[in-house]
């Protein structure tokens, strides 16, 4: 059920908070094979259930199941970020996103899996283990925000938060079949956290639905400017990237766009934002890492290790000229916001690989895993644009990803195009083999 | 040969200044990176125009 109908059944009283977070507590047991959360919040959720039930006020989420990613603190509960340095920490307060779900009545079920540091796309930590894609447990569930998206996807909360710096609510999203949305960068509070790159980090929800995705987003950015309506959105489906995708995810991802009456568009300068975005990322994360870096070296897994290490070594120009070409490439994408009122693109320009497969295979070569995806994902996050990826088709039984990318600030506007979008197909509502639908 | 290893020890004490004290096998990592990163940094720093600020 989505986390607005389940809204609707709580508020109509057809069950009971207790109820629905029991129903919950029992999915997440019986899919524990998914790997997807670190740390289940059993007694805490049920006492939350049962507070909520002769709660005065009744939020637009009162009594709904949700669960965030492992970065995001939630008072008396670890915060591992899936790493062995922060597994033993305990936050001491709520971050403001959750601080905000509990004040529209939310209920937190635990804390979700991810790739270590949220500095990964894989989600296969070797500290807590990989998350699996609920549509085959052989294949990753994408990240940074893995177990997000697997939640999301096999039920085991009505919603979900996870964290996005370069892709990581979007490429999960994409691959396990869901829907996720990147909010404009600013626009929900990043306090209580942990960080990977100032410049880019922001929380964002994954969730079944756009229109789940928008409940969420309401609670936790409540300057978000609603939609004005109006003509239907110009969108402009951009084609220097379809290009570079497999062909068959291309297929699938160009069918769905032109349903939605996009026109073709090439952005070969879309393709200066991957080196961008690593420019101002690399040095900030170091940055954030200094003092673990220089005490916990060796409890970094390899590939964050190296990254951290990559951003430290850096020579010191290149953060600068990262920031001015930030700015250059605002400018220079400008004028495609001027035609379209939207752009559309493949999320991602594979499926999801095997868990251990990298490199990948793209266009017959075998290339790097996070070389794939940097150029689907760095250009919308380096402008700090709103995205929402929504399942649009299969390729080999495995889900694929429209991308939906709008002005910065124009968040409610680019999910109503992904409603739109599920209010014509039913991509959103397909499930895994095995996870059945009941609550 | 030469140059590699005089380059991986350059990278060692500039970690090591900054108080961190990577392997052999991190820094030919980060070395290889750099490898493929800086010339595209150069031809990035080429394209901006002066007047584009931070």
């Amino acid at each position: 059920v989505t986390a607005v109908r389940l809204a609707e059944r709580l508020r109509a009283g057809e069950l009971s908070p207790r109820e629905a977070v029991e129903w919950y507590l029992g999915r997440i047991e019986g899919h524990s094979a998914l790997n997807a959360y670190i740390t289940v919040l059993a007694e805490e959720a049920l006492a939350e259930a049962d507070a909520a039930f002769s709660a005065a006020e009744r939020g637009p989420l009162w009594g709904v199941p949700v669960a965030v990613k492992d970065v995001i603190d939630v008072a008396g509960a670890r915060t591992t970020a899936a790493s062995e340095i922060l597994r033993g920490n305990v936050a001491a307060r709520d971050a403001v996103v959750v601080e905000r779900l509990r004040a529209a009545g939310a209920i937190v079920l635990g804390k979700l899996n991810l790739h270590e540091f949220a500095y990964g796309a894989l989600s296969t930590s070797p500290h807590f283990g990989p998350v699996r894609n609920p549509w085959n447990a052989d294949r990753v569930a994408g990240g940074s925000s893995g177990g997000s998206g697997a939640a999301a996807a096999a039920g085991l909360a009505a919603g979900t938060l996870g964290t996005d710096t370069a892709g990581s609510v979007r490429i999960p999203a994409a691959f396990c079949g869901v829907t996720g949305h990147r909010p404009s960068t600013g626009l929900v509070p990043n306090d209580g956290v942990v960080p990977v790159s100032w410049s880019f980090d922001t929380v964002g929800p994954i969730a079944r639905s756009a229109e789940d995705c928008s409940l969420l987003l309401e609670a936790i950015a409540p300057d978000l400017v609603p939609d004005s309506g109006g003509d239907a959105p110009r969108i402009g489906l951009v084609t220097s990237l379809l290009e570079q995708a497999d062909p068959r995810v291309a297929a699938v991802v160009e069918e769905a766009a032109r349903g939605l009456g996009a026109e073709p568009v090439a952005a070969p300068v879309l393709a200066r934002a991957g080196l961008i975005q690593q420019l101002v990322m690399l040095p900030e994360a170091a940055a954030a890492h200094l003092p673990w870096l220089r005490t916990r070296l060796p409890d970094y897994g390899a590939d964050v290790r190296a990254r951290l290490l990559a951003g430290l070594l850096l020579p010191a120009t290149s953060y600068p000229t990262g920031l001015r070409g930030r700015r250059w490439l605002e400018g220079e994408v400008r004028p495609l916001f001027e035609r379209f009122d939207l752009l559309a693109a493949p999320t991602m320009p594979i499926v999801p690989p095997l868990i251990g497969e990298d490199p990948v295979e793209l266009g017959g070569e075998r290339v790097p895993y996070r070389l794939t995806l940097i150029p689907f994902n760095s250009p919308w996050s380096c402008l700090g644009l709103p995205v929402t990826s929504v399942p649009c088709g299969f390729v080999d039984g495995l889900p694929v990803g429209l991308a939906l990318v709008g002005r910065r600030g124009a968040d409610a506007a680019v999910l109503g195009a992904a409603r739109a979008f599920q209010q014509a197909t039913d991509w959103h509502e397909r499930r895994p083999p095995g996870v059945s639908e009941a609550i | 040969m030469g140059t590699e290893s005089s380059l991986l020890s350059a990278l060692r004490e500039l970690a090591r200044q900054q108080g961190v004290e990577p392997t052999d096998e991190d820094l030919e990592g980060v070395l290889g990176f750099l490898t493929r990163i800086l010339p595209e940094l150069e031809e990035l720093e080429a394209l901006l125009p002066p007047e584009v600020t931070p």
